[in-house]
């Protein structure tokens, strides 16, 4: 199920959505469907047949929450109950964006990708999220080990939430490659070092 | 030429005019420290394999140390976890300082004096190459000494063998620390001078009693040859040593008698000069307290003594003659006539062992400082052709002497007598054919005049700071890379470098043929054997009083 649409890129990997609000799906999606760490797929469709059932992987970085109305702080005559009779568009303009960042693709035929993806998705794609089924998926190497080969991409991004984002990612593949949890949580631990003793002095010689 | 395949290539120059850098993964670890790699180069038109050693190794990739967190995750599959699938992780900037390309013509390395291009590749340089240039004589040839093989390659592969030549004319020396194999060392070198190539003629001064063993090379068969000859080996015990007291010197006799006063030394001086212009080199003991009685009555103004003529006091002259017989009338090595034959001591061919281990330190370096005096002196006469077939003073052949504890003949503290004639000798013996081996396990207390001029230097384990230093000041032939292996080195591993080999190299000294005689006691296994014979019980059973009615343990002894 759908829960944001693709509105804008800053990069060839950082993409903005904007997640559904009231009114424009069936069922908006709770927050809980875009937390941070959350993993999304956006299908690439590009009208090439080698291209079907292609996604692009992402995950949510960043959550913009946009609010056109902020800063006037004059009365208006309508209240906001009568907005949504005379002037449904205005509310609409209150949106939540999220910042997806694209970390590989995913192929149910073949096996996943990580790093940079070689196409962009397009404007208006829709967004799903998904499933632990998706995400095992995603991160399982051919030989049936756990990959996490976008860490670099992520780190390299420079943001200073890259790290906390990493760190809960493991902590979801622990959950679900709990046969892998040595490695991990090396992996973890360093994470888990650089993003919160390193920025207050501790020292890596 | 077995593997043609380049371990690096070359990234640029290193920190000096000599030095270079490559970088490789290392996937054979080839590239360790001591080891000989080349390039190739265009010098003059011609193609050159420039020969260069191996200096530092310093890893230029590494993982961060979080990955090594958990002992039992290996930090590979860290790595491989975030998507590094490379094989080789691992790279190395290696450091060579270059030694040049061999020169057949001349027998010695070329630098080029242009440090490769980068990329450059790098190769290890093979083994019988190595084998050709790093000795200037090859295994078997006469003049060769085959000490060991080249530590960085298997056992055996690359045989370093040192020029004897170099040896006899330009001094030996063999430093290490207690325990780190020097005898052992100096007695493969000394089986190398009696090999039937050889046949050297060698005298050992062997204050500990160690080199006994040498006496099995008459028997092995690895030393005849098959125009009959065997190695012989003389030991001569410290019952035998004998120095006519005419050989000694007036420095000699002043070393050996303690506490003289001015006027004692005045008299001395004045006696030994009696002897001298009156009885030339024959004189003895009582020839010698005669002119100690003369001095004194010349100095003191009066007349008639003789060497019974007891003065109405007991002044200089009776002091003087109290010493002097208290050191030379009462020792076992000093006597009126007999001195240890020169042409006994040294023969091509023969090993002589001078066992000094129950003589006292003084006497020692008198016994050390006549034989080598009266050795320049014979060698000297014999080449002037002062010295015929029938003089005690004939030697007609080179000879090499190897000195153990060398440092308590040539300290650092002062000069002793017998540091006079060894750098009188080092200075000057090869002339005359005279050259020594120096040994020492304390290079700090060594001469560092005398340390440095043995041009072919065995340096062995060395952990003392001082030692170190001094070797590094007095061995100008060794780089510093190669002394920071010092403290590292194991037992019977050695730096040799020196005029003896083409270039300095790291050593593993081979295997001895005959059997090592300076082991040390292996006093538990002695104490637990002890009990194991029943020895106690033994004794008590042989000590036993007759029976007396009341038994008597071994403990009762202590209360009688």
């Amino acid at each position: 199920m759908p829960i944001a649409k693709l509105v804008k890129s800053n990069s060839h990997t950082d993409y903005v959505c904007q997640v559904f609000g009231p009114g424009e799906v069936a069922e908006p999606p709770d927050p809980a469907d875009y937390a941070f760490g959350t993993f999304v797929r956006m299908p690439i469709d590009h009208g090439g047949t080698d291209l079907v059932g292609t996604d692009l992987v992402g995950i949510v970085y960043d959550t913009l929450l946009l609010n056109p109305d902020f800063g006037s702080l004059g009365p208006r005559l309508s209240p906001t109950a009568d907005l949504a009779i005379f002037s449904p568009d205005y509310l609409a303009e209150k949106v939540t964006l999220v910042g997806v960042a694209a970390i590989g693709a995913l192929r149910s035929s073949s096996t996943p990708t990580h790093g940079v993806p070689p196409l962009a998705a397009q404007i208006d794609t829709l967004v799903e999220g998904m499933d632990d089924d998706a995400v095992r998926a995603f991160h399982t190497c051919p030989d049936g080990t756990v990959q996490l080969g976008y860490a670099p991409l992520l780190l390299a991004t420079g943001s200073p939430l890259a790290r906390h984002l990493l760190i809960s990612i493991i902590d979801r593949l622990r959950d679900l490659f709990p046969e892998e949890d040595a490695r991990l949580a090396v992996l973890r631990g360093e994470m888990l070092w650089q993003a919160t003793v390193q920025p207050v002095g501790g020292r890596t010689v | 030429m077995s593997d043609i395949r380049p371990i690096g290539i070359t990234k640029g120059p290193g920190e000096t005019a000599h030095e270079y850098l490559f970088i490789t993964p290392d996937r054979g670890q080839t590239a360790k420290s001591g080891e000989f790699v080349y390039y190739a180069a265009q010098v003059d038109g011609q193609n050159r394999r420039v020969l260069g050693r191996v200096t530092g190794r310093q890893p230029v990739r590494l993982l961060p140390n979080g990955f090594l967190a958990d002992p039992d995750v290996p930090p590979e599959g860290v790595a491989a976890l975030i998507g590094y699938t490379g094989h080789e992780h691992e790279l190395f900037e290696i450091t060579v300082t270059v030694l040049g390309y061999y020169d057949g013509t001349i027998g010695d390395f070329i630098n080029p004096r242009l440090p490769p291009r980068a990329g450059t590749p790098i190769f290890i340089a093979e083994s019988d190459m190595l084998a050709r240039v790093l000795s200037k004589r090859a295994v078997g040839q006469t003049g060769a000494a085959h000490v060991g093989s080249l530590l960085s390659r298997p056992a055996g592969e690359v045989p370093i063998a040192i020029d004897l030549r170099a040896v006899t004319s330009t001094h030996l020396a063999i430093i290490a620390s207690t325990g780190s194999g020097k005898s052992y060392l100096a007695g493969v070198l000394l089986e190398e001078l009696l090999a039937p190539l050889n046949r050297a003629a060698v005298l050992v001064v062997d204050p500990h009693g160690e080199y006994d063993t040498l006496v099995q090379m008459y028997e092995r068969e690895e030393f005849s040859d098959r125009d009959g000859y065997r190695p012989q080996v003389e030991i001569i015990r410290p019952a035998d040593v004998k120095v006519r007291v005419s050989s000694l010197t007036l420095g000699d006799l002043r070393y050996l008698l303690p506490n003289l006063s001015e006027r004692m030394h005045y008299v001395l001086g004045k006696a030994y000069g009696i002897v001298r212009s009156s009885l030339g080199d024959n004189w003895t003991r009582a020839n010698l307290r005669i002119a100690v009685r003369q001095a004194e009555d010349e100095l003191s103004g009066r007349s008639g003594a003789d060497e019974d003529g007891q003065d109405d006091d007991f002044g200089t002259a009776g002091a003087l003659i109290w010493r002097l017989n208290s050191r030379l009338e009462h020792s076992a090595i000093f006597n009126d006539t007999q001195s240890l034959p020169l042409g006994k001591l040294f023969h091509p061919g023969q090993c002589t062992v001078l066992q000094l281990n129950e003589v006292d330190h003084r006497e020692q370096q008198v016994v050390v400082a006549t034989l080598l005096r009266r050795l320049l002196d014979a060698r000297m006469k014999t080449s002037r052709g002062e010295a015929t077939d029938t003089d005690a003073a004939y030697l007609p052949y080179p000879t090499f002497v190897l000195i153990e504890e060398a440092h308590n003949f040539a300290p650092a503290s002062g000069d002793l007598v017998s540091s006079e004639i060894l750098k009188t000798i080092l200075s000057e013996g090869r002339k005359f054919g005279v050259s020594v081996g120096l040994i020492s396990q304390r290079p700090g207390r060594l001469d560092a005049d005398v340390l440095s001029q043995c041009m072919t230097q065995f340096i062995l384990r060395i952990v003392n700071p001082a030692d170190q230093a001094r070797v590094a000041e007095s061995v100008e032939s060794v780089g510093r890379d190669l002394l920071s292996e010092l403290p590292a080195l194991s037992k019977g591993q050695a730096i040799v470098a020196g005029a003896a080999v083409n270039t300095p190299v790291l050593c593993r000294v081979r295997k001895r043929i005959t059997e090592h005689g300076a082991e040390d006691v292996d006093a538990p296994a002695q104490w637990v054997a002890w009990f194991e014979e029943g020895r106690d019980a033994e004794r008590e059973r042989d000590r036993a009083m007759p029976f007396d009615g009341e038994s008597r343990r071994r403990d009762d002894i202590f209360k009688m």
